[in-house]
């Protein structure tokens, strides 16, 4: 450096540990091109002291009678008015600028206070400095259960293969429905609607393996795996004679499968499903999706983060869902029987919702790197 | 050589570091050091500058992860390391006394990632603290103005870091192909 150049402002962390003061002497070799330095309080022009450290106030206290006039910052999560010529006040979190700000402000008071000093010899022995200073740096601000994606297999299991139908053709609709009321999926509907009123555990008896319903950790406990469960998920009326039983108390017994209520409705809905919608679906009327599903703890059924994410932005309906994605219908209709089980999606009620098309996927800036992030994430 | 960002950010134990460790291609650089304060109840070192990892893509792109640091007082790092980012992985610690003040602590803090919907939440530790439950935090963003993914998360598993930033990039752009 020349002696043409201005030395840095020399800062101090009153109170902070050493991970603090890293963080800073990061933020000014990034941030500020050596403008600033972090040196111990003795060597210091301006300070910081975190108010929200143990003891901070009682820092700032001492700090003030140790140096009355020397430029301090304050940070602190509650605003304070604690402003006056030689302090400022940050609010944390601290954005960037402001900081830099806070620090720029105080170094204009430094130099005023040396061009003063220039002006008069009789200054405070707090500021004068041994040698005659340049004027410093100017101060204008720094302006700167784990989720589970399918298999090939499962896909078939859980989605089928029905191919793409005609909204107009009568003969292709009637393929698309099925009833929930008439399989396993309905019954435990049925059951956790009930368990919910009453609040008590619910035991649903039938020629299934047995299933538990225990309402307080929000839990299904199965008797069986997925294997021997199916069977009754997949087809329609597999009996007429089903028991809710109601009770209090609930035996732990072990061997048992767990799955929360949620994920095996979720299951249910897509076995039963099997890329069909819940009879009733209107194919043209938007959907709206009331919140994403939790993924991670779900099976993911194929394009279901893409259904989800643009209908949280926008209602769209099932058909023009499929259109927009380049998608095949089946994989719609499956992921919005799904998320219709638990009450995440249904049609939209409101006339504005079908006022107006509904816009195209806007491209993003970096689609090519998300679609490559996306197949490494998989890969 | 392209490089982008993605941020990592929440509160002390929610596991910034242990999901980069989950994603990244290379050993990550962390630069945790034994806890000395408040955070020692919590977990055995905190970061103290920033976690970092990498993602490398085929061809010259590459995806920098960083996890900002966890202590409150750290906060002016984060604006310096989301600069730019494409978007933000907030984990929550559902352990923690007081999840929700940690939630809207951190949104509020990186409000414009939030307001360009760039945003996944993953809540952690609901193994051992099961409530609040994932719908409660769904009530908490009611009123942010997006619908953000929120999903049950354990750090230390690829499969649940990698479909949080699944959820991410949709959320981003919903048209990505596969």
């Amino acid at each position: 450096m020349s002696d043409q150049q201005a030395s840095p402002i020399r800062v101090a962390a009153i109170g902070m540990d050493q991970r603090q003061r890293n963080a800073l002497v990061m933020l000014f070799n990034s941030h500020c091109h050596k403008r600033y330095i972090l040196v111990e309080e003795e060597s210091s022009e301006i300070c910081i002291i975190d108010l929200d450290l143990y003891g901070g106030e009682r820092l700032w206290q001492e700090f003030r009678q140790r140096h009355p006039d020397r430029p301090l910052i304050l940070a602190s999560l509650k605003p304070r008015q604690v402003e006056n010529g030689h302090t400022l006040f940050v609010k944390k979190p601290i954005p960037i600028i402001q900081l830099m700000n806070a620090i720029g402000q105080l170094s204009q008071t430094l130099n005023n206070r040396t061009a003063e000093q220039q002006i008069d010899p009789v200054a405070s022995p707090e500021t004068t400095p041994s040698l005659p200073q340049k004027p410093r740096h100017p101060a204008a601000p720094v302006t700167r259960k784990v989720a589970s994606l399918m298999t090939e297999a499962q896909e078939t299991v859980f989605i089928g293969t029905s191919p793409d139908i005609d909204p107009d053709n009568q003969q292709q609709l009637a393929k698309i429905y099925y009833d929930p009321q008439h399989y396993l999926q309905g019954h435990v509907q049925q059951a956790l609607n009930q368990a919910t009123r009453y609040n008590k555990n619910v035991t649903i008896e039938g020629p299934w393996p047995a299933i538990d319903l225990i309402i307080a950790n929000q839990q299904i406990m199965v008797d069986a795996g997925e294997k021997h469960l199916r069977p009754f998920c997949t087809v329609p009326d597999a009996t007429r004679e089903v028991e809710l039983r109601f009770h209090e108390q609930h035996k732990p017994t072990t061997g048992r499968k767990e799955y929360s209520v949620y994920a095996f409705i979720w299951q249910l809905a897509l076995w039963a499903s099997r890329g069909r919608l819940p009879s009733g679906t209107n194919l043209n009327q938007p959907i709206y999706l009331r919140r994403w599903p939790n993924f991670s703890r779900l099976v993911v059924t194929p394009h279901a983060l893409a259904i989800a994410a643009l209908w949280s932005r926008n209602p769209r309906s099932l058909i023009d869902t499929a259109n927009s994605l380049g998608i095949s219908q089946r994989y719609v209709f499956a992921f919005y029987s799904a998320a219709h089980a638990l009450q995440l999606a249904g049609e939209t009620r409101r006339a504005v919702d079908t006022l107006l098309e509904p816009p195209v996927i806007e491209q993003a800036k970096h689609r090519g790197l998300f679609s490559k992030l996306l197949n490494r994430l998989r890969g | 050589m392209s490089d982008y960002k993605i941020i990592f950010s929440g509160p002390v134990g929610a596991g910034k570091t242990t999901a980069i460790q989950s994603i990244s291609d290379i050993l990550p650089v962390t630069t945790d050091e034994q806890a000395s304060d408040m955070t020692r109840n919590l977990k055995n070192g905190t970061t103290v500058a920033m976690d970092y990892g990498l993602i490398k893509l085929p061809g010259t792109e590459r995806i920098h992860l960083y996890g900002t640091p966890g202590q409150e007082r750290f906060d002016f790092m984060w604006e310096i390391l989301s600069n730019g980012g494409i978007g933000l992985v907030l984990l929550i610690n559902n352990q923690r006394p007081d999840p929700f003040g940690d939630l809207h602590f951190f949104l509020n803090a990186f409000q414009a990632f939030i307001k360009q919907g760039k945003v996944v939440i993953g809540v952690t530790r609901m193994d051992q603290a099961e409530m609040p439950r994932i719908e409660d935090y769904h009530l908490q963003l009611e009123n942010s103005g997006v619908k953000i993914p929120v999903f049950d998360i354990d750090a230390r598993i690829r499969k649940d870091v990698s479909i949080l930033l699944e959820a991410l990039l949709y959320s981003l752009d919903p048209g990505i192909e596969e």
